[in-house]
């Protein structure tokens, strides 16, 4: 992480040269990793995985404002943020080889990640159900006088959803210190937006008498710009804001869906409006990186990806006794005799 | 760690379950300063049976909540509160409208310790009244505990008098998974029973043994046990009677006992037959016991149908209908 040292906040009064190619090289890292084990499911290794390509512009940007006491209930599609927040890659990668290192003995699938030691929940499938867990979460942050602030993010399908109303109405009742993000990538599987919603995201949060905030989130200057904003008004106001990242999903939902069925790529991987690349011209521009510079950090990312996956690819699988524990705080004769009986 | 307090000492009352819950409540707030209450009407109005009745005004309503009218929102923030170290205690108005929040409770607080491999539990306690007899009709008379049955994760829990009431709710507040504890409504009211003072716990995994008999065990829980009582007490039958109490994990060693001795078995449950409780204890038995059987094992319950307004008195299992079938199993 950079420093802040020497009056050298040059970026929007806040960042200095180190964080944003820190913040360069957290996205250019997940993205590499993303491709990694979209590779790894094609080859029968990894399971699944819901990639986060396009997303990573907005995520190193709330990594960037989060604090260490706010914690984030997150959704899968998240993996910038994971690794952004510090968690390593050895964990992450267990987690989706579901090996026997990994924290919830691979009872998960890929994607559905536990790092509450880098402040984060733990990831479910169905759609939203976690921002009204969020809301409680908040709750017992302000009941237990604990600094910072829950931040909750989820895709635009999420929008639709009972939970997100009701998450959005307990929030702003309660007046809870809380970040609703709302990665709009344009799809829900295959629904495009248009099709889910027909009101701006942003002004959802209006009929909650919650304010409301939406970037282009494929610019780091204008996705940074939104989240300081908004992470200030939750901070001082010690109340919820809405916030709409515009982006796009570059890849499938996940690794069992195909896109060319339901839509035309707008932005192709790679391209001129890919906003990695945008990221990467843009600190080009500004002097703080040159191409050489620049394939150094993605030789790097390759390369240590590959140790680490092949290195954690020697880990056997979990033991089948690992499928009765964690039901309750201790089995009950229930799972205790299913044990015996077949494990 | 035992909780329970010497009995002796401790002042007997005379209370009613709302009466018995209320001072259980009382007991979490005053005692756990991270317990908390939430649900619709339940502070200035004290709950619409009252069961809440005067906590608001003792506590302040940063710890009892009166919350907006959506079971998915009451669920999922108690859920969320549970997780980050709260222990809050949500009220859902009747069992009927439990349904919008299904979701947050079989996918979300059922399953957070297994699929955290234990780094987060939901200690949370849903309370909902359940069950007929009040005039309810279709959508305040649901008796849904086989929904939650089913689900690995939870505890069902269902007191059947006001002493086992404020016990089991202290002990449902001690467990760190979360608790569906069911308030048979009828019996809110209708009986009063000895309630110590101060805390003391009932067992959650224990069914308790009302009657001692050689001939027949019926199996119950909940609201029907009082209509249960009154066939044996009235008839003189020589009957064990057990009171469930947990249904899920249930007390299966006492259920298998109590069958090997009498070799018939009569279940009564106010749901629905079809997968009810009583289809699984039914199944436990012919796994363990069937070789102790003298006749088939009956269950008396409601109907296959949704529950009836006016016709109630004729949907609920009555002390008819449950003699007929202890009859049928001693004469088989």
């Amino acid at each position: 992480m950079g420093s802040n040292g020497g009056g050298t906040l040059k970026f929007l009064n806040r960042f200095d040269e180190n964080e944003l190619l820190n913040a360069y090289r957290v996205a250019v890292y997940s993205r590499t990793l993303d491709d990694r084990i979209i590779n790894a499911q094609r080859q029968g290794i990894i399971g699944f995985h819901t990639p986060s390509a396009g997303h990573e512009i907005p995520q190193v940007a709330m990594g960037m404002l989060l604090e260490k006491d706010d914690i984030v209930i997150n959704y899968y599609r998240d993996l910038t943020l994971l690794l952004f927040r510090g968690v390593p890659v050895e964990n992450l990668l267990d987690h989706f080889l579901a090996n026997s290192e990994d924290f919830s003995h691979g009872r998960n699938m890929p994607d559905h990640y536990n790092f509450r030691e880098y402040g984060f929940y733990s990831v479910q499938s169905p759609v939203a159900m976690h921002l009204p867990f969020a809301v409680g979460a908040a709750y017992a942050k302000v009941m237990k006088k604990e600094n910072g602030i829950v931040l909750s993010n989820t895709g635009d399908g999420g929008t639709s959803t009972g939970d997100f109303h009701a998450a959005l109405n307990f929030a702003s009742v309660w007046k809870m210190p809380i970040m609703f993000v709302i990665e709009n990538n344009g799809y829900a599987i295959s629904l495009p937006t248009s099709e889910q919603t027909k009101a701006p995201i942003e002004k959802k949060g209006e009929a909650y008498g919650i304010p409301g905030i939406s970037f282009d989130g494929n610019d780091i200057f204008s996705a940074l710009e939104g989240f300081i904003k908004a992470f200030e008004y939750v901070r001082t106001q010690r109340s919820p804001i809405l916030v709409e990242a515009r982006i796009y999903r570059m890849g499938p939902h996940s690794t069992s869906d195909d896109p060319k069925k339901y839509r035309k790529d707008e932005i192709v991987p790679g391209s001129s409006d890919d906003p990695l690349v945008k990221f990467k011209e843009k600190l080009k521009s500004l002097g703080i990186l040159n191409e050489e510079f620049d394939n150094e950090i993605k030789k790097w990312a390759t390369e240590d990806i590959e140790r680490k996956l092949e290195e954690r690819m020697k880990i056997p699988p979990p033991s089948k006794e690992t499928i009765i524990y964690d039901v309750y705080e201790n089995p009950t004769w229930i799972q205790e005799e299913e044990r015996r009986e077949w494990l | 760690m035992d909780t329970r307090r010497r009995k002796e000492g401790m002042a007997m009352r005379q209370l009613n379950m709302v009466q018995a819950l209320n001072e259980a409540l009382d007991i979490i707030l005053n005692t756990d300063p991270y317990s908390l209450l939430l649900g619709e009407d339940i502070g200035r109005d004290g709950g619409v049976f009252r069961v809440t009745d005067g906590l608001l005004q003792k506590y302040g309503k940063e710890r009892v909540i009166d919350t907006p009218l959506n079971e998915l929102g009451i669920v999922g923030t108690a859920i969320g509160m549970a997780a980050y170290g709260l222990r809050p205690i949500a009220e859902i108005q009747f069992q009927d409208f439990i349904f919008p929040a299904f979701d947050q409770i079989v996918n979300q607080a059922a399953k957070i310790r297994y699929r955290s491999g234990g780094k987060f539990n939901a200690p949370v306690i849903i309370r909902a009244p359940y069950g007929g007899g009040i005039k309810g009709g279709l959508y305040h008379s649901q008796s849904g505990e086989s929904y939650f049955v089913h689900t690995p994760g939870l505890y069902v829990l269902t007191p059947s008098n006001p002493y086992d009431a404020k016990g089991l709710l202290l002990a449902a507040h001690k467990l760190n998974d979360p608790v569906i504890f069911l308030e048979p409504k009828r019996l809110y009211r209708s009986i009063k029973s000895d309630v110590p003072e101060g805390e003391y716990t009932i067992p959650v995994g224990k069914a308790k043994k009302l009657r001692e008999g050689d001939k027949i065990t019926i199996i119950t829980y909940g609201s029907m046990v009082p209509t249960v009582l009154n066939v044996v007490d009235k008839n003189n039958l020589d009957a064990d009677v057990m009171d469930l109490i947990t249904l899920l994990p249930m007390d299966l060693d006492s259920i298998i006992s109590s069958v090997k001795k009498t070799g018939r078995v009569v279940i009564v449950h106010e749901a629905p037959r079809t997968l009810g409780v009583g289809a699984e204890i039914s199944a436990l038995i012919s796994e363990r016991a069937i070789e102790y059987l003298y006749a088939p094992i009956f269950r008396v319950t409601g109907f296959d149908t949704p529950f009836p307004y006016a016709n109630e008195e004729h949907y609920l299992p009555d002390e008819d209908r449950i003699l007929k079938y202890v009859r049928k199993s001693l004469e088989y």
